[in-house]
């Protein structure tokens, strides 16, 4: 597994973000469901229940992929990957509003947008050979 | 060209690109046709760049790389000429984007004068440098793109309450 960059980005990332998960919860105390207005993880990083709850879908998805195979953790990867650019993008114009359902600041923008680009480039850029010979993708 | 090297090239031109295309919004109609056609290709460019052995067409892109630098010095020598100030909400972002092209214009410009294949990085290195390099370019872009002016009139405070405040829509 050490030798495989999606399978490592996938577990150090799923672990992570499961992590931050549990600990968002320490931060949302008499935050709601979908509350705008959260709380300050590590005093940066805004987050409600919502929030804490995609970080522990994600996490556990990375995670579980990463300790499966290459051909997982590359999808996995890719797909989060794809939805953080694009919650990246859509945060920029959220946040400060009502509609802003996951509570997003400017910080978590710059953090997504990182973990977009940074999932996206190891997904679809590292180990391309596994893709041959397989049925579907 | 070393896959570290190409991938934080690539991160940058996706950065500079999606600025550029949100700098489209408040520019006069040809200009954003112009940053759109741009945004759009440097975009994709980027994204070809990490998901390919080799970034497409280099010469090229480093050619195209150099476009808006030249126009943002032209930009300015303009403005203090004529005496207008161009709106911050342009000049910083566009600033930003051109720092981007800048680093990755040096980067592939480096790399296509050394000739031979570039040994493979181990696997913690790659991760590591590619790690730096998204959090580098995020944290230029992000604010880049906040302070456009599609970024700014995103989020119309008028427009966005529902039921949170008591004004009788």
């Amino acid at each position: 597994m050490t030798s495989s960059p999606n399978r490592l980005v996938a577990v150090i990332f799923g672990a992570v973000y499961l992590l931050v998960g549990l600990l968002g919860f320490t931060a949302t105390a008499g935050v709601g469901f979908f509350d705008p207005e959260g709380g300050l993880l590590l005093g940066i990083f805004e987050v409600n229940i919502f929030h804490n709850i995609a970080h522990l879908l994600i996490g556990a998805a990375l995670l579980i992929a990463g300790l499966r195979n290459v051909r997982a953790a590359k999808t996995v990867n890719t797909v989060v990957g794809a939805a953080y650019l694009l919650l990246g993008l859509i945060g920029l114009f959220i946040v400060d509003s009502a509609a802003n359902i996951l509570a997003i600041n400017a910080a978590d923008n710059v953090l997504h947008f990182a973990s977009a680009i940074l999932l996206l480039a190891v997904g679809l850029g590292a180990e391309r050979g596994t893709r041959r010979g397989t049925a579907a993708v | 060209m070393s896959p570290i090297t190409r991938t934080w090239v690539a991160f940058a031109a996706v950065g500079t690109g999606l600025i550029h295309v949100a700098l489209v919004l408040g520019s006069p109609l040809p200009l954003g046709i112009a940053l759109a056609v741009l945004g759009l290709a440097e975009f994709f460019w980027g994204v070809l760049t990490f998901a390919r052995d080799a970034p497409p067409a280099p010469r090229i892109a480093l050619a195209v790389a150099v476009v808006p630098l030249v126009a943002l010095g032209l930009f300015t020598v303009v403005a203090v000429a004529g005496g207008f100030t161009i709106p911050s909400g342009f000049l910083l972002p566009l600033g930003l984007a051109t720092l981007l092209e800048v680093a990755a214009a040096a980067l592939l410009g480096r790399a296509l004068r050394t000739s031979g294949p570039a040994p493979a990085p181990g696997v913690g290195r790659y991760l590591i440098a590619l790690f730096a390099g998204a959090v580098v370019v995020g944290a230029i872009t992000t604010p880049a793109l906040a302070a456009t002016t599609a970024g700014a009139n995103a989020v119309p405070h008028g427009e966005f309450h529902f039921e949170q405040t008591d004004h009788g829509h």
